[in-house]
C-alpha cells in the first residue's frame, strides 16, 4: 500500500488536540532566568553613551552590552550589515542596545528601566512613500541595499512595436506573519563553554552556523534544537538567529539558563514583516492582445538593515513577469533603506508583491484592447516550450495555462463576468468577479540546490519498546505545514515499508545532517526526494542482508513490508530486528542531486531560474455594499498544480490557510509606520481574519508531477499567498468601476478613491 | 494585596489555589497548576488561545482574575477533554478532518467547540462560525475546523 497520495492524519495531531505538545514556553527549565531586550527610543541617531543608574542594585542581574560579545558584533545574514547590539549609529526605533537577564521577568524589566542612553537624534526616512518621492526627484540621497535586473530582448523595440502602452504604479504595505505562538528561545550554557539553544524556529542550522562568529564558538560548542513550533510562515526563518544571539549572550555571561519569550505586543512591534513594495509597470501590447514589451520597476522597503532582502528581491523580480510570453522584458529591482524595523521573510518572499502588480496590470491591458480578462490571459499564457523572462524553456510537465482554463470552466467565469455591475449607479450592491493566474518557483533559485547540497539521513534503530524504527534525520522542521507527516509518507514509499515503522523526531543539530532551511517551498520537493533516496538505500542494504541471512543468498525484494525471495517471505520487523542485533543501529545518508540540465547565471539572472514551477489560478467573487463600502468576498475558486500531491488533506489545508493569509493581506491587515513605530502593534489593531471573515473556498488540484525528483512533488507552501490580491482588485474594478492600486483595500481607501473619481 | 484561597473543580478534580486575587487565571493554570495545555497567544483577550470553560461558559483566561472565580467553580481545560465523551468526540473529529496544523490555537479552539456543542448539538454553519469567532487561527483558513465541528455534531445526533 503506497502511503504517498493518501490523506494520512497528521502524525503530531493527537499530542496537539490533547494539549500535551510542549512548546518552548510550556517546557520546564528549573532555575531559568528571564531576558529582556533594551531598545532604542529613536529611529535614527548616534549612540553617545550608556549609564547604569546607581540607584539600582545591579548585583541581582546581568547586563549584556556590545563589549560582551566574544566575536564579531554582526548578524551573519546574506547582507552582513547589522550588529547584534547597536554600539554606534542607531538605524531604527527598537534597535537592541543592551540585554538584561534576571531571576524574574519583572526584575529584568525593572532593571532595564534604570539604563539610560545618550543619543544624538538624526533625521530619518521612515516609509517607502518617502523613498519613492525622493527617488522621483533626487535618487542620490537614498541608501540602496541591493539591486537586480532581468533583461530579455530589446525593451525599446518592444515599445515601438506596441499599439498601446500603459503605465501604472502599485503599492503594498507591511504584512505581519502573526503565527499564533510568539517568538521564544531558551539558551542553556554548558560547563565546557558550550551553549544549547532550544525553541521555536524554522531553520535550526541558520541559528547553529550564523552565530558561530558572533559568539566565537567552534561548531561543536553550539547546539540547536527545535521545539514544537506554533506557526512561522517565514517569521521564524531568520529572526530566531537574532533572538538566539541575544539569549546565548545572556546565558554565556550569567552562566545560567535564560529564557526569552516575546509577548504579542513585543512580537508585532519588534520582529520582521513582509517588505512593503512599490512597483511601476509600463507595458506595451498590440491590438490583438499580444504583449510586446514589459518594463517593471520593483522596489522594496528593506527597513533599517539589508539582512536577507537581496534574496527577497531576487524572488520578487523572478515573479514580476511570469506565466506569460513576451520577447522584450526589462525588470529593475531594488531594495532601499528606511529607518524602520528590518523587513524579512514571509511566505511568498517577494512574489506576492510582484504578482500583485503584474496581475493587476494584465486586467488594465485587457480592457485597453477591449478583451475580456480571461481572453487576454489565454492569448498570452505560456505553454510548454515557451521561454520565461530569464530565458528558461518551460518543460513539458508544466501545467501552465491548463490551470487557467480549468479555473474558468470550474467557476463559469464568463457567465459571472456578464453579471458585474461595473460601478452602476442604480445598484444597491455592487457585484464583481476578478481573476489572477500565477506561478511560483519551487526550491532555491537557479542552481542553488546544487550548490547547497542538501543532505538527509535515516537511522534504523530500536525504539523504547525494543521495536525496530526508521528515524528521519533532517533539519527541515514541522511548523504546522505537515512536514512530519508528509516526509514519513515519502520515506515509507521509498523504503517499501509501512508508515508505522517511520518516525520523525524534532531536529537537533547534534544529530541531523543539514537538509537546509525550511523555506522556499522546498521541503516536500527537495528534502522529500532526498529522503526518498535514503529510503531506497536503506531498502537495498536490508535486502542484501536479508538475502544472506534468510534466503540463502537468493536475491530478496522488500515490498509492502515483506522481504521475499522465490516463495519464501520474512516480514520487515523480523529482518530489521535481526540486522540490529547483529550490526547495531545503522544510518544511511543521501544528498539531493539537482537536474544537471539546470543552467543559471546568478550575475545576469539568465537561464533556468527554478528547477520547476507550481501553477495556480484563482477567481474572486465579491459584493460591495453601496452604503458602507464593505467588501464581502462571496467565494474564491482556485485550481493548482503543485506536482504530485503527497497528502491531499494536508495539501488542501495549505491552500486554505495560505489563502486566508492572502485575504488578510488584500483586505484587512493594514499596518503603517508612524514616528518610527508600527501603528498597529497588537491583535486589537492588527486585524487578522476570524472564522466569520473567512470566505468559502472551492479549490482543486491538477497533478503534473515533477518527474526528475520522485515522488514528484513541487512547491506548495507559498503558491496560495501569491494571487489573491490582484484578483480582489480586479473584482473591485468589475464591481465598482474603479481601479485600486494599493493593498490592503479597505472601505476607507475605497471611499477615498471613489471620492477622488467623482471630483475628477 | 492580600492573597485569596480558592477551591475549584478543575477537570473533575478538586484543586485548591492560593494567589493574589488579580493573578490571571491563565497564570494560575499554567504556572501554579502546571496545566500548560492552555496557551497565551496575545494576553489581551483577542486571540482565544487561552480559552477555558468556567461553569460551562468559554472565557479567555488571560482576562479573568483568579479572585473573580468563586469557590466551587468547575473549570475545564484541554487536559480534561479526554475524560469527557464530547471531548473525545471532538478530538477525533479534529484529527480526522485535518483541523490541526501548528496546534497552538487548538487548546482554545476546541474548548469553544465543546462549549457550543454542549448547549447546541445541531448548530448551523453560521452558529459554528460565531461560536469560534473569538479564536484566531493563522494556519488553517478555518475550513477544516468548521468541518470537524459539523462532523462531531453529526455524531451526536
Amino acid at each position: 500500500m503506497a502511503a504517498v497520495g493518501t490523506s494520512v492524519p497528521r502524525r503530531d495531531g493527537r499530542e496537539k488536540v490533547t494539549g500535551r505538545t510542549a512548546y518552548i514556553d510550556d517546557m520546564s527549565f528549573p532555575g531559568a532566568w528571564h531576558g529582556v531586550v533594551v531598545r532604542s527610543p529613536v529611529a535614527h541617531g548616534r549612540l553617545k553613551g550608556r549609564h547604569l543608574d546607581p540607584a539600582f542594585d545591579w548585583s541581582q542581574v546581568v547586563v549584556v552590552t556590545p563589549e560582551d560579545i566574544p566575536g564579531e558584533n554582526l548578524v551573519h545574514e546574506i547582507i552582513k550589515d547589522m550588529p547584534l547590539l547597536c554600539d554606534d549609529e542607531i538605524q531604527y526605533l527598537g534597535e537592541p542596545l543592551a540585554l538584561v537577564a534576571a531571576p524574574t521577568k519583572d526584575l529584568a524589566r525593572e532593571a532595564a528601566g534604570y539604563i539610560t542612553f545618550d543619543i544624538e537624534e538624526l533625521p530619518s526616512i521612515q516609509t517607502l512613500k518617502e523613498v519613492i518621492a525622493q527617488y522621483k526627484t533626487d535618487e542620490g540621497k537614498l541608501h540602496k541595499f541591493c539591486a537586480q535586473t532581468i533583461v530579455k530582448g530589446d525593451i525599446e523595440k518592444g515599445f515601438e512595436e506596441a499599439d498601446y502602452i500603459i503605465e501604472q504604479e502599485y503599492w503594498a504595505g507591511h504584512h505581519e506573519q502573526a503565527y499564533l505562538e510568539p517568538q521564544g528561545l531558551v539558551a542553556v550554557p554548558g560547563e565546557d563553554g558550550s551553549v544549547l539553544i532550544e525553541g521555536s524556529m524554522q531553520c535550526p542550522y541558520f541559528v547553529a552556523l550564523e552565530l558561530l562568529p558572533t559568539l566565537n564558538l567552534p561548531p561543536e560548542k553550539l547546539r540547536v534544537r527545535q521545539a514544537p513550533t506554533g506557526g512561522a510562515f517565514g517569521g521564524k526563518e531568520e529572526f530566531p538567529t537574532w533572538l538566539g544571539g541575544y539569549v546565548a549572550l545572556m546565558a554565556m555571561k550569567s552562566k545560567r539558563t535564560v529564557k526569552l519569550i516575546y509577548d504579542r505586543h513585543e512580537d508585532i512591534r519588534y520582529t520582521t514583516k513582509r517588505h512593503p513594495s512599490w512597483s511601476r509597470y509600463k507595458t506595451g501590447f498590440k491590438k490583438d492582445g499580444a504583449i510586446t514589451a514589459v518594463k517593471v520597476e520593483f522596489f522594496l522597503d528593506g527597513g533599517a538593515y539589508g539582512t536577507l532582502s537581496s534574496i527577497v528581491l531576487a524572488r520578487g523580480v523572478l515573479h514580476a513577469f511570469i506565466g506569460y510570453r513576451c520577447d522584450n522584458v526589462f525588470i529593475d529591482g531594488r531594495v532601499y533603506r528606511t529607518h524602520s524595523f528590518p523587513c524579512g521573510a514571509f511566505r511568498g518572499f517577494g512574489a506576492p508583491q510582484a504578482i500583485w502588480g503584474l496581475e493587476s496590470q494584465m486586467d488594465l491591458m485587457a480592457r485597453a484592447c477591449d478583451m475580456t480578462p480571461h481572453a487576454f490571459r489565454l492569448r498570452n499564457a505560456v505553454v510548454p516550450g515557451d521561454t520565461t523572462a530569464t530565458g528558461q524553456t518551460l518543460a513539458e510537465c508544466e501545467a501552465c495555462g491548463t490551470v487557467l482554463e480549468r479555473t474558468l470552466e470550474k467557476c463559469d467565469f464568463e457567465a459571472k463576468l456578464a453579471r458585474c455591475t461595473r460601478g452602476a449607479q442604480d445598484a444597491d450592491t455592487w457585484y464583481g468577479v476578478g481573476l489572477a493566474f500565477f506561478a511560483h518557483g519551487s526550491a532555491f533559485t537557479g542552481d542553488g540546490e546544487a550548490r547547497f547540497k542538501a543532505k538527509a539521513a535515516l537511522d534504523l534503530a530500536l525504539d523504547d519498546a525494543e521495536r525496530p524504527v526508521v528515524l528521519i534525520r533532517c533539519s527541515s522542521v514541522e511548523m504546522g505545514q505537515g512536514a512530519h507527516t508528509v516526509l514519513p509518507q515519502i520515506v515509507a514509499d521509498g523504503l517499501c515499508a509501512d508508515l508505522r515503522f517511520v518516525q520523525n523526531p524534532l531536529p537537533d543539530t547534534a544529530l541531523v545532517p543539514n537538509s537546509g532551511p525550511t523555506v522556499a517551498s522546498r521541503t516536500t520537493m527537495i528534502v522529500g526526494n532526498t529522503l526518498y533516496g535514503a529510503g531506497r538505500k536503506l531498502k537495498a542494504k536490508l535486502e542484501a542482508y536479508a538475502s544472506a541471512r534468510f534466503f540463502e543468498s537468493q536475491a530478496a525484494i522488500l515490498k509492502d513490508s515483506v522481504f521475499s525471495a522465490g516463495h519464501d517471505r520474512v516480514d520487515f520487523e523480523e529482518v530489521a530486528l535481526a540486522y540490529l542485533k547483529e550490526h547495531g543501529p545503522v544510518r544511511v545518508e543521501h544528498q539531493y542531486e539537482l537536474d544537471p540540465k539546470i543552467a543559471w547565471n546568478q550575475e545576469t539572472f539568465e537561464g533556468d531560474a527554478y528547477p520547476s514551477y507550481s501553477w495556480g489560478c484563482n477567481v474572486v467573487e465579491l459584493e460591495i455594499d453601496r452604503a458602507t463600502l464593505q467588501i464581502e468576498v462571496k467565494k474564491v475558486t482556485g485550481v493548482f498544480d503543485v506536482g504530485r500531491v503527497i497528502n491531499p488533506m494536508l495539501a488542501m489545508g495549505q491552500l486554505e490557510g495560505g489563502f486566508l493569509q492572502a485575504f488578510g493581506y488584500a483586505l484587512l491587515e493594514r499596518i503603517g509606520v508612524r514616528n518610527g513605530a508600527y501603528d498597529a502593534d497588537r491583535f486589537q489593531t492588527y486585524i487578522i481574519p476570524t472564522m466569520l471573515d473567512a470566505p468559502p473556498f472551492d479549490f482543486e488540484f491538477m497533478e503534473y508531477p515533477y518527474t526528475f525528483s520522485p515522488p514528484g512533488a513541487k512547491g506548495i507552501g507559498e503558491l496560495p499567498i501569491d494571487g489573491l490580491s490582484p484578483a480582489v482588485a480586479n473584482a473591485i474594478e468589475m464591481a465598482a468601476g474603479i481601479r485600486m492600486t494599493e493593498i490592503p483595500v479597505t472601505p476607507e481607501s475605497l471611499f477615498e478613491a471613489l471620492r477622488k473619481q467623482v471630483k475628477s | 494585596m492580600k492573597e485569596v484561597t480558592r477551591k475549584w473543580i478543575i477537570n473533575g478534580k478538586e484543586r485548591q489555589v492560593t494567589c493574589p486575587p488579580l493573578r490571571r487565571l491563565l497564570d494560575v493554570l499554567r504556572e501554579d497548576l502546571h496545566l500548560t495545555g492552555t496557551k497565551e497567544g496575545c494576553g489581551e483577550g483577542e486571540c482565544g488561545a487561552c480559552t477555558v470553560l468556567v461553569n460551562g461558559d468559554p472565557v479567555v483566561s488571560c482576562l479573568i482574575p483568579a479572585g473573580q472565580v468563586p469557590d466551587g467553580a468547575e473549570i475545564l481545560t484541554v487536559e480534561g477533554l479526554e475524560e469527557t465523551d464530547l471531548g473525545r468526540l471532538l478530538q477525533e473529529a479534529y484529527l480526522e478532518k485535518g483541523a490541526v496544523q501548528c496546534g497552538f490555537c487548538i487548546p482554545g479552539m476546541i474548548m469553544s467547540s465543546y462549549a457550543l456543542l454542549q448547549r447546541n448539538a445541531t448548530p448551523t454553519e453560521l452558529e459554528i462560525r460565531e461560536a469560534h469567532a473569538g479564536n484566531l487561527c493563522r494556519c488553517t483558513g478555518y475550513v477544516k475546523i468548521v468541518e470537524a465541528v459539523q462532523y462531531a455534531a453529526s455524531k451526536l445526533s
